[in-house]
């Protein structure tokens, strides 16, 4: 029996019991124990930091109004019976002030998750780690270059979950992700190119990505980009690479499909959402070659928004947020469900670690079209190719959006012409979707990985997966950046 | 209840002496050895849709144990401060720190250090109970439903201790407290909407009443915007609206989020500072201090090695005159002194300045006088989403939000609607004609910004958005 899943079956009696005695509605009980290896080089110097954080994340409903949360790394029984009535005394407070909850309900599930691997990257040396990122930065050493980092992050995620209506779940869940970036200084400045790539899976990944191999492309490339025009200022056609339309879903699809910040629970920070209930079903978001879907089941693929179970117990789903262009779904809660007329969650809470649960991207990913990626280009007479993610921005409630890349190449005539630098390209989210008219096929589609996405106060981190392949956009705004 | 009731029995200094020896009994087989004891206990009180839905108690304690054998290094963290968790970190740290490539950077570790008095830990930040906190969350949705508003915001106090040792006897402590509220009121999913926030280290100097009204005041102002054409237009930016563009001024996306003011940045020609020494880069009026020392000040007085902080004055009248600096530098680059800003190590990032003052020349004003002097311009309450565009620059992008108003000869108009910029940080400086006292902010990096409120000439808004 795993240490984490046996500590999690005796505290969770404990707090689940103390619980129900002070009257709660709903219990949850999580414990959570995180481990993750940090491996990285900047130019010559090598830092390596391993860390590992278990705790036990509580929360309480009382009467049907007031939630209560709180954690705690001191995992004694005396304590976790001390945290589960500092949840309830918040819950109380709460209730004061709050309305009737409706709690979709759920099926109670007995069952432990693990997620598929190939090669534990725990199992593999820290020492191997470096010898691949040394190698790796050592090929970037040329005149310009200013910085060349690698980084390699391993992490496990144990989780044991337990309710007030009998569900006990376990799982262990490995992530592996890496990175590389070269840096050059010439006289437009500094250019950037870089790789990254998350997966919910093991030091496979590494083997699949070839630092090695990629370190000296991306180099020339980017002492190229500090030689190379910038991009003009106007309207043009646009091909996005596979990995920017991911972050495009994420910031533009993602985010306002969130059904909390939809209804105002996030509006002193992330904000709200233009995708109100009342344009469910309704609004033409995209053209018809947009289908975005809400999946966290495997057979989507090893992204980091897959898993079993939410973090309220509610198994992995697949829906569609957007069907042929139209608004169809948002992330969901067991509590914000029936405020659109859902009787059941699709399984879009998660926490950092051992704190609070909210409604997070699991995977939202552009379903694949019809398009080989060199009949996409073939088909384009004047256009540009944008590459890589540089920055992103995009007001508070996914309206006007402004991306910019680190490298493109002007589309002539069916034909990829010149390198230009710092492309950037700008919008309003739904006029951008309508003027989709091509995504490229499964052959070019990636499920890629973000670890990064923050929400929540205190601020919570997040990884979240985008599957996308290359997707042409018409007469789109685009500027140079850099 | 109170965040006091679930502190530790036993003083911090004992745990961290105990853990210390335990650490240093498990590494035998380590020449040097360093722990960071580290305890956190946070309260944060969230409310949105005038219901306080996600209130949430919180408490952690890390140890963060640093081993090295010759040149070699590595750090492992834990939660677990039993034995056996212990035992389990310095294990890993020492396989790790034996296969670790040599840093050609490793310096013996630090001896004893002397360090200046802050007094950063308020009792009453901890001790309030949340029942006050609750009643402050109350009276802003009081207010917002009395005027037809939903609140939505949080009440967070944090108070942290931690506690250095290392094998070269090198002892370093920090106790403090933090906290902020920040609160938006709104109505028509946010196409009425209004902001106001206060930070504080000692909870006695809240003044909910005022964040709530000011909160109120701008969201019943900032209805029905009108249409804006962008442009260049001088600005009222008010202290509180810019944290996270202040933080591009310090970090660059184009090596990697990697600190610009730090020696070793500088030296490599990874900074956009690098090789500009001397020159102006802002406007006359404009000096940037680090100021581990000053009177708002949070966080410790000492870096990530226990070297203790030195003031330094990074950008005076505009000129760059100095960089944060460490050890590794002074031993790197012969004109170099360690200033006490290094990165828990190993770190191969470089320094990183933490406690940035940004100040003007004579009288400060008001934001309100700020708005009398404007002709015709625009004043901004809140800069969001802000990311770097153009590194050389410091070219950033980001958006307004709620509320952006239109000023007329020195009068607040009316609303407008939310605008796109794409400005030059280095430029904007340029065109700073007055600045307000400052404000702490805490709540968007983490490190401690004593940021100003400003007048600008032709700041560059190049588009709207649609609310």
């Amino acid at each position: 029996m795993s240490t984490t899943k046996g500590l999690g079956e005796e505290l969770a009696k404990v707090s689940l019991e103390t619980a129900a005695k002070e009257n709660a509605t709903h219990s949850e009980f999580r414990l959570v124990n995180t481990r993750i290896e940090a491996v990285g080089v900047i130019n010559e110097n090598p830092a390596s930091e391993e860390s590992n954080d278990l705790g036990a994340g509580i929360r309480v409903l009382y009467k049907d109004a007031g939630w209560g949360f709180a954690d705690t790394d001191e995992l004694t029984p005396d304590n976790i019976k001390e945290t589960t009535r500092k949840a309830l005394a918040l819950a109380r407070g709460a209730a004061r002030i709050g309305s009737r909850t409706s709690f979709a309900k759920e099926p109670v599930y007995l069952d432990t998750w693990k997620s598929p691997l190939k090669k534990n990257p725990f199992d593999v040396p820290t020492e191997a780690k470096y010898e691949l990122l040394q190698e790796a930065t050592g090929k970037m050493k040329e005149e310009g270059v200013v910085a060349r980092r690698g980084q390699i992050i391993s992490t496990n995620i144990e989780k044991y979950f337990a309710n007030s209506e009998g569900s006990r779940i376990y799982q262990d869940l490995t992530q592996t992700g890496a990175s590389i970036i070269v840096a050059v200084k010439g006289p437009t400045g500094m250019q950037r190119r870089s790789i990254q790539q998350f997966i919910l899976g093991g030091y496979e990944l590494l083997d699949e990505m070839d630092l090695p191999g990629q370190a000296p492309v991306l180099t020339k490339e980017a002492l190229e980009l500090a030689q190379a025009p910038g991009c003009s200022e106007g309207k043009s056609d646009i091909i996005l690479s596979a990995d920017q339309v991911g972050l495009q879903v994420h910031e533009s699809c993602g985010h306002p499909i969130e059904l909390d910040r939809v209804l105002g629970y996030e509006a002193n920070f992330a904000g709200r959402s233009f995708l109100t209930p009342d344009q469910l079903r309704k609004l033409q978001y995209g053209s018809k070659h947009v289908n975005i879907v809400m999946d966290a089941t495997l057979n989507h693929g090893n992204g980091l928004g897959t898993f079993g179970f939410d973090d309220e117990g509610v198994k992995a789903q697949r829906k569609y947020a957007i069907k042929e262009g139209k608004f169809v779904g948002y992330l969901m809660s067991r509590e914000t469900a029936s405020k659109v007329g859902e009787n059941r969650s699709n399984g879009c809470m998660r926490a950092d670690t051992y704190k609070l649960p909210i409604i997070r991207m699991t995977n939202v990913s552009l379903e694949p079209g019809d398009w080989d990626y060199d009949e996409l280009i073939e088909d384009t007479k004047d256009g540009i190719l944008m590459d890589t993610n540089y920055g992103w921005s995009i007001d508070q409630k996914r309206y006007n959006f402004q991306f910019n890349c680190e490298k493109g190449y002007r589309i002539k005539n069916g034909s990829l012409g010149e390198m230009v630098r710092g492309p950037g390209y700008s919008g309003i989210t739904p006029e951008f979707w309508n003027s989709c008219d091509a995504v490229c096929n499964k052959k070019s589609w990636t499920l890629w990985g973000t670890p990064n996405c923050g929400k929540g106060q205190p601020q919570q981190v997040m990884g979240t997966g985008h599957g996308a392949a290359p997707v042409r956009f018409r007469n789109i705004r685009v500027f140079g950046a850099s | 209840m109170s965040q006091s009731s679930m502190q530790h029995q036993t003083p911090l200094r004992e745990k961290a002496h105990q853990t210390f020896d335990m650490v240093r009994g498990f590494a035998r087989g380590a020449d040097e050895v360093e722990i960071t004891l580290s305890s956190s206990i946070g309260e944060h009180l969230r409310f949105g849709n005038n219901e306080l839905g996600q209130s949430q108690y919180s408490t952690s304690h890390t140890l963060s144990v640093r081993l090295a054998s010759g040149k070699r290094q590595a750090r492992t963290t834990t939660g677990r401060l039993d034995k056996t968790f212990i035992e389990k970190a310095v294990e890993k740290a020492l396989s790790q720190a034996k296969t670790a490539p040599e840093d050609p950077d490793y310096l013996s570790m630090l001896g004893p250090q002397k360090y200046p008095t802050v007094n950063r830990y308020h009792k009453r930040t901890v001790e309030e109970s949340a029942e006050v906190k609750a009643g402050y969350v109350g009276h802003a949705i009081d207010l917002a439903k009395k005027n037809g508003l939903l609140a939505s915001g949080v009440l967070t106090t944090n108070a942290d201790q931690v506690w250095m040792l290392n094998s070269s006897g090198m002892e370093a402590s920090y106790g403090g407290t933090t906290g902020y509220f920040s609160l938006t009121m709104d109505a028509n999913n946010g196409n009425q909407t209004g902001f106001a926030m206060s930070t504080f280290t000692d909870i006695a100097e809240l003044k909910p009443e005022k964040v709530s009204e000011t909160a109120l005041e701008r969201a019943k102002l900032n209805k029905n915007q009108s249409d804006i054409a962008p442009g260049k237009f001088d600005v009222v930016i008010d202290p509180y609206a810019w944290s996270e563009m202040l933080f591009f001024l310090t970090v660059s996306a184009s090596a990697g989020y990697s600190p610009d003011f730090g020696m070793r940045q500088y030296k490599e020609g990874r900074s956009y500072l690098s090789g500009r020494m001397g020159e102006k880069i802002l406007g006359d009026n404009i000096t940037i201090d680090d100021d581990a020392y000053h009177p708002m000040g949070t966080g410790p007085t000492f870096d990530g090695e226990g070297y203790p902080k030195s003031k330094l004055t990074l950008v005076e009248n505009g000129v760059l005159k100095n960089l944060a600096s460490s050890r590794i530098s002074a031993h790197r680059y012969g004109d170099a002194r360690p200033t006490g800003h290094e990165l828990p190590l190993p770190n191969p990032l470089g320094e990183s300045p933490t406690n940035l003052t940004i100040r003007g020349q004579g009288r400060t004003k008001t934001p309100e006088e700020l708005v009398k002097e404007l002709d015709r311009g625009l004043l901004v309450t809140r800069l969001w989403y802000i990311r770097e565009v153009e590194p050389r620059t410091k070219t950033v992008t980001g958006m307004t939000r709620d509320g952006t108003f239109l000023v007329e000869n020195g009068e607040v108009k009316r609303p407008v609607k939310n605008l796109r910029f794409n400005q030059s940080l280095l430029e904007l400086f340029k065109n700073v004609e007055e600045l307000t006292d400052p404000v702490r902010n805490t709540s968007f990096t983490g490190a401690a910004l004593l940021q100003p409120g400003v007048l600008a000439r032709d700041f560059n808004f190049t588009s709207v958005s649609v609310f």
